[in-house]
């Protein structure tokens, strides 16, 4: 795989953290991992745990504390600030407000390393910072105040900036936080085709691990132990998941790749019926705290079918019909059923 | 469908003519006011004596009066105008706080501190009236120095407090401080110095002599020139110290070449003319205002003749033209500048935390 896929960034006994004084505080243990040209990477790991610090690192924001970090063939040491802007683009949590500032302006300014000592926007800049802003579809937004933007539109216009900059490497730190979910869609929508169609890598920190196991081409996930480095389903097989959380509270499922919240278990419930309606009984009821079994409970409830439109229940003595999940689910719990 | 899209991206993009008038009209306006401070002041000339005055050359009045006192002042307020509009502009982004100016933030103050240390610490002979090419120097390179010092503070405040109300308090608990350091320093000083200082205190924009008004010019070229260098540094740095370095700025260099300008363009006015206050911290947003843009490529140039249109206009009032009484142009650009501030502040309560 190393062979066939060129690595534009690749880490060895990378050390990340901070220095106080002469004090060094190395937040985790040295990580090794590299990414591929195009290819989409979410960095995944609790709040706190050093994913921000990793991210500002690749950036150089932020100085590693020891061991090697390798941007296309060069270590990061050996670039000047300007020639690695020309490699690595990146957007933090910040929100930049400046007033006066249109999108257009904002763009422009990830020209900085290629225009001349004034910051002179010639033509070149000008066809690749339009680009930039078609792209991301911003353009009815060119002269829109950047103060005047939704979350959404003002981080499709960080992206434009950082595309305008032309670097291989966009890394992005959790680039959907604020978003609603339409936006945030767009956005990972927007960082997907960008490592097809350009041949970006992009690298991104999130919270949301459904979208991180559905979209990246590979995951590094951070935990004390270190980095994990794979595709998605690979780091799911190797039950890398199942650790992340708190292992009494959150359960990790591996079919789906999703979480539940673990509940106290407070009794079985069979579920006879098939499709949609099943699936969303069952999920009702386990957020209820119930399990759902096929047998060995005397609690059953029948979904609706074409002879019955009604939730059916049937305990030992009672029997019951709900038109809605929410009166079924109310009726068990009310009930107190023993199991 | 991509190339109409692309087509209006390249028409739409920015319209130069509108800042283009705009720039002339400034120009006009600053001929205009330059041609108003001459022909206006206490003693009332006719223009036609005045032009009589410039193509003669005898040795009358009219000319003395106009190339004596006039024309010094009226190139003072130019240059005091152009040198504090800047600095503020430059602080402004620098700071990423739009309360930011050298009057506020106590750079004047830190000016006065090194003139003291100069005229009080030292000797009554490096005053401005004494030895008059060094002491001009030595009272310019104190108060840069004066300047730069405070800047760097306000800096290393700036990068830990983030509310920009609470950076303006800090800097007008340092201008108090330094107030104080400079009155123990009057208590402890002897006479001739004391007086040497208080006459410098009370610097206005008549009293420059041709030795200083040299000094000033070149010292106010130089700010001018490290502005125009620090034009793309300023435009990242509207972004934020991150970003600005992530799009490849080199942070601490811009840093220092703009602190450098600022403190010679503020600390230079302030050494021959005084703390001129709200010059510094308005005249930028009327820039904004007027161009409706973040770049300074167009700022720095629009600060330039809006401070001078501004400062000269000050200065004409302050001559109270027609009447015998002057007024201190510090209240002027005071009772000018003020209601700016107080707009901005009004306006951007939903940005306070950064520019």
């Amino acid at each position: 795989m190393r062979n066939r896929i060129k690595n534009i960034l690749s880490f060895k006994d990378l050390e990340i953290g901070f220095t106080s004084g002469k004090l060094r505080h190395a937040l985790l243990p040295p990580l090794n991992g590299s990414a591929g040209k195009g290819e989409l990477i979410a960095v995944i790991g609790k709040n706190g745990i050093g994913k921000s610090t990793l991210l500002r690192t690749f950036s150089g924001l932020q100085a590693r504390l020891a061991g090697e970090l390798t941007i296309d063939g060069k270590s990061i040491a050996e670039y000047s600030r300007v020639k690695l802007s020309e490699k690595i683009g990146y957007i933090s949590t910040e929100i930049i407000k400046v007033s006066n500032m249109k999108v257009y302006d904002l763009v422009s300014l990830g020209r900085f390393p290629h225009t001349n000592w004034l910051g002179r926007i010639d033509k070149v800049d000008h066809i690749v910072i339009s680009e930039a802003i078609n792209k991301t579809g911003m353009s009815e937004f060119m002269d829109r105040p950047i103060t005047e933007l939704s979350d959404g539109e003002r981080q499709r216009a960080m992206v434009a900036m950082v595309l305008a900059q032309d670097a291989g490497v966009m890394i992005m730190d959790e680039p959907t936080a604020y978003l609603d979910i339409s936006s945030k869609f767009e956005i990972i929508q927007l960082m997907h085709e960008l490592t097809r169609s350009r041949e970006k890598t992009v690298i991104f920190s999130t919270h949301d691990l459904t979208t991180a196991l559905n979209q990246a081409d590979k995951i590094w996930l951070l935990k004390e132990q270190g980095v994990f480095e794979g595709a998605p389903e690979d780091l799911m097989l190797e039950g890398s998941f199942n650790t992340l959380f708190d292992d009494k509270k959150v359960q990790f499922n591996s079919n789906d790749g999703s979480f539940t919240i673990r509940n106290d278990e407070k009794g079985k419930v069979i579920v006879i019926g098939e499709g949609a309606k099943k699936y969303w009984t069952e999920k009702a009821l386990l957020r209820a705290g119930y399990a759902v079994v096929n047998s060995g409970s005397t609690v059953e409830v029948k979904v609706p079918s074409p002879e019955n439109s009604n939730w059916n229940c049937r305990t030992h003595g009672s029997c019951r019909e709900c038109d809605s999940i929410y009166e079924l689910v109310n009726w068990i719990r009310d009930n107190n059923f023993i199991f | 469908m991509m190339s109409r899209e692309k087509q209006q991206a390249l028409t739409s993009h920015h319209s130069p003519t509108r800042s283009g008038m705009i720039f002339s009209g400034l120009f006009l306006m600053l001929i205009l006011f330059f041609i108003l401070d001459l022909f206006l002041g206490s003693v009332s000339i006719r223009p036609g004596e005045i032009i009589r005055a410039i193509f003669n050359n005898s040795d009358d009045t009219t000319r003395t009066i106009l190339t004596q006192f006039r024309l010094p002042k009226a190139v003072t307020a130019l240059f005091v105008g152009i040198a504090l509009s800047i600095s503020g502009l430059q602080m402004q982004t620098l700071f990423r706080n739009p309360m930011a100016g050298p009057y506020v933030l106590g750079l004047s103050s830190g000016a006065s501190l090194g003139v003291a240390f100069v005229i009080l610490g030292f000797s009554a002979d490096l005053s401005p009236e004494s030895i008059k090419g060094f002491g001009n120097w030595a009272i310019a390179a104190a108060s840069w120095t004066g300047a730069g010092l405070v800047m760097l503070l306000i800096m290393i405040i700036s990068s830990r407090v983030k509310n920009i109300m609470t950076v303006l308090i800090l800097g007008i608990m340092l201008s108090s401080a330094i107030s104080a350091i400079v009155s123990i320093m009057q208590y402890f000083s002897n006479e001739t110095m004391l007086k040497a200082y208080i006459i410098w205190t009370m610097g206005s924009l008549g009293n420059l002599t041709a030795s200083q008004l040299n000094v000033m010019m070149l010292s106010v070229l130089a700010g001018v020139i490290l502005s125009l260098i620090s034009v793309k540094m300023l435009n990242a740095m509207l972004l934020g110290e991150d970003y600005a370095r992530s799009i490849g700025l080199d942070v601490s260099k811009s840093r220092f070449v703009i602190i450098a300008g600022t403190s010679i363009l503020a600390g230079t006015i302030t050494a021959f003319c005084g703390p001129i206050g709200f010059i510094g911290i308005a005249v930028p947003h009327l820039a904004r205002i007027i161009f409706r843009t973040s770049d300074h490529k167009i700022l720095i140039p629009g600060t330039i003749l809006a401070g001078a249109i501004i400062m000269l206009a000050s200065d004409i009032i302050a001559q109270m033209p027609g009447s015998d009484n002057v007024l201190p142009v510090n209240s002027i650009t005071a009772l000018i500048g003020i209601p700016v501030v107080v707009w901005v502040i009004l306006r951007d309560q939903k940005y306070r935390d950064i520019f």
